[in-house]
């Protein structure tokens, strides 16, 4: 194809974004999706966002009369992980994401426009579709130094963010570091490393943490916006209930030998082949909130838990630190040895001061008593 | 002469800019930079050396399971624990599928694009499509009914309006040579790729919980429990799940994956004569079985030399940071990984900023170098040194490929060479990876579930210092982490990844990286749209987080540990 | 010849006290015991229908409900106007002659003085620790509570508590909850010891006093405002 036709089909493309915009349902009728298939995706979707089945109309209808929304990802402080999380999409998967969904109009990852034209796709997304467009985050934001712990085309990701998610319509924090600042930020946090809110206090955020964020909980996040208009409700730490609202513990497979006292010793032990519960390994599940145990992962295949290693409680803010070590029930405490636990300290403190007052005590009974004329005299 | 420069470079993992100088038409100089930075092994020190894994798993989120895997080795080799051979074949097995379905994304959704032209598989004939893909191999989706479905699908999405993620790129670029039909195929099975690899890696999930970043690491071990009369352990059905995704990921790769490959190759054979750069290869090894023999050999080669493979030694190893962010002794003399000393310290221009001062220091990646010199790593590194060593299964495949192709084993050295290297790398552990399985299989039968070594899991059974190292054969080259341990925590770590080798600057002598040397002579047609700078680039596959790390000692300490 | 010494019999300890002391004292045992089994389980149930950890629990959470009633009541009760258990004798640091007062207490615990303290109910250190160890269990409840409130997040109790959840994550407030045991531990060891001590010291009863509520002593109660009390633990107005 030559560059004329190929700015001729630009030009077309252009002009039909003036005339017509399409909606999903629409979109998806000519892709030869079947209305059987998208009312499946629109059950999925229902179900992701724990509501009554019932609703499943109500976001077909929704869907059907959104336009194909704007969206674009920025990468910033990350490994990537969030996107693989996306290709692992299942309901809807990504290549329905991108084709029948949404308009990802920039995406480091996947996008196929490189360097200054990338640029380019970005700047004219924000400009004309300012205050419409979603973003997604991936990655903490670092602040020391002005931000030059993360550039890209020349630009650190601290003034990258300001001017996208400033004008976006929400931003998606996906994954624990762009909601929370993640692992860059973990002590002694040597980039200052912040979340999305922290970095753009002026954002409305979405936190979808995790590491990585479960890919279903990202379209049922998308969806619930387009479904409802609005987003959906978050709790204390800017998480959607939908998602975060219950402890990993307390929707556990394995939580009756949690309360029946059946404990893994040991990895590969008898109680660890089947499947009690893993607290004396280490298991976070009872301090974490996420959906993990009911939405699992790759398609629902499994979850942490399920595959015998225990949560490391990584939808919960700062998990890095207060979550570890990774394999014991009490983080360490500061300025005492890897080995010294709150309850190997606080044994100490007990016996130390038990001892004290034995001794204190035998001084006491040695000691000759007042007498009594002398008590008077105080 | 022009300068210049591609940032963001997109489809790769992370944050690369590549500045570069073209004369008359061809690359005269390039600078590779990487432009984002953690400390995540700053932030290590201190803790539990068991939870290594589950930190240096978050270098990267492309290549999941191999940070894991290099720091539990890591680990094992300081505390000399000696893992279960089951455990030793869920790794495997989880390494195997991680090496395919890598590949097949880097060749279908980060790198094809380069060579495919998405818009010109518009004109294209379904039927002459069809035609051409059954000549290649016997795919059932290989029909025209199929392709004008494919066909169909984009034309709507083009004429939707909204062009996404293939908005503004190079489409109708004259470096593009495929025929229409050619087009079609790889856009349809750039479509398939993307339900397959979410299906095959489902593997991971069984074996370690999700993907990406599984779950069931542990130092001594997996914690994926082996238990045929248990539903809460590996049994009978997960294995038979298993066995059928890896029948999946083979048939793909042999059907669709390689006769692609090709296919495309075949238009662009010049490229096996651009790209070549360092001609010095290194691969770690990879595939140990019960006994810790490699299937993959390890060893490294010298300036295209292919008679003579030289024994890696991992003393010989050492970063520079003469022209990386950083300060301290690596300046003027390499340091090992295990006595490295260095601070971050960015001097490079105030963002925003157009061009970087090349001359200076230019980045967070440091350049290590072996015994002085820059060497490439990666699928072609691995595939030369298998080859070079006789390696039975490499030297089959690859004879075949150069075969198919017409061309003899000099073109391998070349951003060609990497592109097939890759696919060769790839079908090679698909055929592979099923026969762990099996072997798991057979001592499951045999009644060992035994998944964990718990001898040394209890950190008082340690000494109160150790070190050790970890390497790893990953999908993009060779990998080492390097841990010293005192008090039971974690005194320093350090890991030297492929693109740190791959993407590092400029060392002490000025030597240039291996994506520097490869874009040398490299040509462009249009210096305002560098495609032939993503292909050899791309051929990398590039991962940058995992690249950018900080090493960083007490210099006081390392005087005290000597280097064994 | 030195006057025979006068022992007084003092009503110090009302009837809700001495059962606030009890209820606290067992609740401490039965939480420091059952909470220590939640951090460390050494049960190990034989089956899955069995409940062992939900009954260690549910008698942590009883235990805990029962505490901070106790507690509760006890603070109440101090409104009253009585000499030993009204709130107002709980601040002897705020007042000069309360100040020295622990000062006679802490040299009598370190050896420099035999003479303990002008102090009929509690003397004037022992109540400073109470003080500190009502901190504590104000810092417990609000630990033990939120990471109770978990269990049903979006609840009243939950809602109530979410300032805390944003200061503090859950393992911290394990971490705590775990540190304030100890903490009441080392409390109970010392109190002890020294209810023992000063029952042979002062010969008053110390002991007996916490189950009758007799105290028998030689001694003036100093109060911070310089009142004076009866007998019966009644303030008496002052003769100057």
């Amino acid at each position: 194809m030559s560059k004329q036709q190929n700015s001729d089909a630009s030009e077309k493309t252009e002009q039909s974004l003036e005339t017509r915009e399409y909606s999903v349902g629409e979109i998806l009728k000519q892709r030869g999706v079947s209305r059987r298939d998208f009312l499946k995706f629109c059950t999925a979707m229902t179900a992701a966002m724990s509501l009554p089945a019932s609703f499943a109309t109500s976001v077909a209808q929704a869907l059907d009369e959104v336009k194909r929304p704007t969206l674009v990802w920025l990468n910033f402080q990350d490994c990537t992980g969030d996107s693989e999380a996306l290709l692992r999409a299942a309901n809807p998967t990504v290549g329905e994401i991108i084709l029948d969904i949404l308009s990802v109009d920039y995406h480091e990852t996947i996008m196929a426009a490189a360097g200054h034209q990338a640029d380019e796709a970005l700047e004219s997304t924000i400009t004309k579709y300012k205050g419409k467009y979603l973003c997604v985050v991936e990655g903490s934001i670092s602040m020391k130094d002005d931000g030059v712990y993360g550039c890209t085309s020349g630009k650190t990701h601290l003034e990258i963010a300001r001017k996208v998610c400033g004008s976006a319509a929400a931003t998606i924090a996906i994954g624990t570091c762009a909601a929370y600042g993640g692992i860059a930020a973990a002590v002694p946090n040597p980039t200052g490393a912040v979340g999305v809110k922290d970095a753009v206090p002026g954002a409305t955020v979405i936190n979808l943490p995790g590491c990585p964020c479960n890919a279903d909980n990202l379209t049922a996040t998308i969806v619930h916006y387009l479904v409802f208009g609005k987003i959906p409700a978050l709790d204390g730490k800017g998480r959607p209930l939908f998602a975060y609202g219950k402890r990993i513990h307390d929707n556990c497979e394995r939580r009756p030998h949690f309360d029946a006292g059946q404990y893994v010793e040991h990895w590969g032990d008898n109680a660890h082949r089947k499947g009690f519960c893993l607290y004396k390994m280490g298991c976070k599940g009872p301090a974490t909130f996420h959906n993990c145990p009911t939405q699992r992962y790759n398609e629902k295949t499994s979850w942490p838990v399920a595959s015998g290693h225990g949560c490391a409680g990584c939808s919960e803010p700062q998990f890095w630190d207060t979550m570890g070590p990774m394999y014991k029930r009490l983080p360490n405490v500061p300025g005492f040895g890897i080995e010294q636990t709150a309850d190997k300290i606080g044994l100490g403190m007990a016996v130390g001061v038990g001892a004290a007052f034995a001794v204190h005590g035998v001084i006491s009974a040695l000691r000759k008593d007042k007498k009594p004329e002398e008590t008077r005299e105080g | 002469m022009a300068r210049i420069v591609v940032d963001p470079i997109t489809r790769i993992e992370g944050h690369l800019r590549i500045e570069a100088e073209i004369e008359g038409g061809f690359i005269k100089d390039a600078w590779s930079s990487a432009t984002m930075f953690r400390g995540i092994e700053k932030i290590l020190r201190g803790r539990d050396p068991r939870d290594a894994w589950f930190w240096t798993q978050r270098f990267c989120g492309v290549c999941t399971t191999v940070h894991s895997i290099a720091s539990v080795r890591a680990v094992e080799d300081a505390l000399k624990i000696k893992i279960p051979p089951n455990a030793q074949l869920i790794r495997n097995i989880i390494m195997g599928i991680q090496n395919v379905q890598d590949h097949v994304i880097h060749f279908y959704h980060l790198h094809a694009l380069d060579w495919v032209d998405i818009t010109s598989g518009l004109k294209a004939d379904p039927t002459k499509t069809a035609a051409l893909a059954a000549s290649l191999s016997d795919w059932p989706n290989n029909s025209a009914t199929y392709f004008k479905a494919v066909q169909d699908k984009v034309k709507a999405f083009v004429a939707s309006g909204r062009l996404g993620p293939f908005a503004n790129a190079y489409w109708g670029h004259p470096a593009y040579k495929l025929p229409p039909e050619a087009n079609l195929m790889a856009t349809a099975h750039y479509l398939e790729a993307l339900e397959w690899q979410k299906d095959v890696i489902k593997i991971h999930a069984i074996l370690g919980s999700k993907n990406p970043h599984p779950q069931s690491f542990l130092v001594g071990g997996m914690s994926i429990p082996i238990d045929p009369d248990s539903q809460n352990a590996l049994n009978a059905d997960k294995l038979m799940e298993i066995k059928r995704l890896l029948k999946k990921a083979q048939d793909f790769v042999e059907k669709v994956y390689i006769p692609d490959l090709l296919a495309v190759a075949s238009f662009y054979k010049e490229w096996a004569a651009i790209g070549g750069g360092l001609g010095n290869y290194m691969s770690y090894g990879e595939f140990p079985d019960a006994n810790g023999n490699l299937w993959f050999p390890s060893g490294a080669l010298l300036d295209k030399d292919l008679s003579k493979v030289i024994t890696v030694d991992q003393g010989k190893i050492a970063e520079y940071v003469d022209h990386s962010w950083f300060e301290g002794a690596g300046t003027g003399k390499g340091l090992h990984p295990f006595d490295g000393e260095t601070e971050v310290r960015y001097t490079g221009p105030k963002p925003p900023y157009a061009n970087l001062d090349t001359n200076a220091k230019y980045s967070f990646v440091k350049s290590p170098r072996y015994e002085e010199k820059a060497m490439e790593v990666g699928p072609l590194a691995r595939i030369l040194v298998a080859y070079a060593s006789g390696h039975k299964e490499t030297k089959a495949v690859v004879d075949l490929v150069l075969g198919k192709l017409g061309v003899g084993a000099p073109a391998l050295f070349s951003t060609l060479g990497r592109t097939a290297a890759r696919g060769i790398d790839a079908l090679l552990i698909a055929q592979q990876t099923p026969k762990w399985l099996d072997e798991l299989i057979g001592n499951i039968s045999k009644g060992d579930y035994r998944i964990h070594n718990n001898e040394r899991w209890d950190p008082s059974t340690w000494p109160t210092e150790a070190k050790g190292y970890g390497f790893h054969e990953a999908p993009r080259g060779a990998l080492g982490h390097w841990i010293k341990i005192k008090d039971q925590k974690i005194q320093n770590y350090q890991a030297v990844v492929p693109s740190t080798w791959n993407a590092s600057p400029r060392d002490a002598k000025g030597q240039r990286g291996a994506y520097e040397a490869a874009l040398v002579g490299t040509p462009v047609a249009d210096a305002n749209k560098p495609l032939e700078i993503l292909r050899t680039i791309h051929s990398f596959d590039p991962c940058l987080a995992c690249a950018v790390h900080v090493m960083d000692v007490d210099g006081n300490e390392v005087v005290r540990v000597k280097v064994s | 010849m030195s006057e025979p010494l006068i022992f007084k019999r003092y009503y110090v300890w009302q009837l809700p006290v001495r059962i606030c002391h009890w209820v606290n004292a067992l609740s401490v045992l039965l939480l420091s015991i059952s909470g220590f089994l939640i951090g460390y389980p050494v049960i190990v149930g034989s089956s899955p229908e069995s409940f062992l950890m939900g009954w260690v629990r549910f008698i942590h959470f009883v235990a805990g409900y029962a505490l901070i009633i106790s507690v509760i009541s006890r603070l109440l009760w101090s409104l009253n106007d009585h000499c030993f258990s009204g709130w107002r004798e709980y601040f002897p640091f705020l007042t000069r002659e309360g100040r020295k007062q622990i000062l006679v207490m802490l040299k009598f615990y370190f050896f420099i003085d035999r003479k303990t303290p002008d102090a009929v109910g509690h003397n004037q250190l022992a109540v400073t620790a109470y003080v500190g160890l009502f901190l504590i269990f104000f810092g417990m409840f609000v630990s033990g509570f939120a990471l109770y409130a978990e269990y049903a997040p979006g609840g009243t109790m939950h809602a109530v508590l979410n300032p805390v959840y944003l200061i503090l994550s859950t393992q911290t407030l394990h971490l705590y909850h775990h540190i304030g045991m100890w903490l009441i531990i080392c409390f109970v060891i010392n109190h002890i010891y020294s209810v023992w001590l000063l029952d042979i010291k002062e010969k008053g009863g110390e002991i007996t006093s916490i189950f009758s509520g007799y105290k028998y002593t030689t001694k003036v109660h100093v109060f911070s405002e310089g009142k004076e009390c009866d007998e019966n633990g009644c303030f008496i107005k002052v003769k100057k």
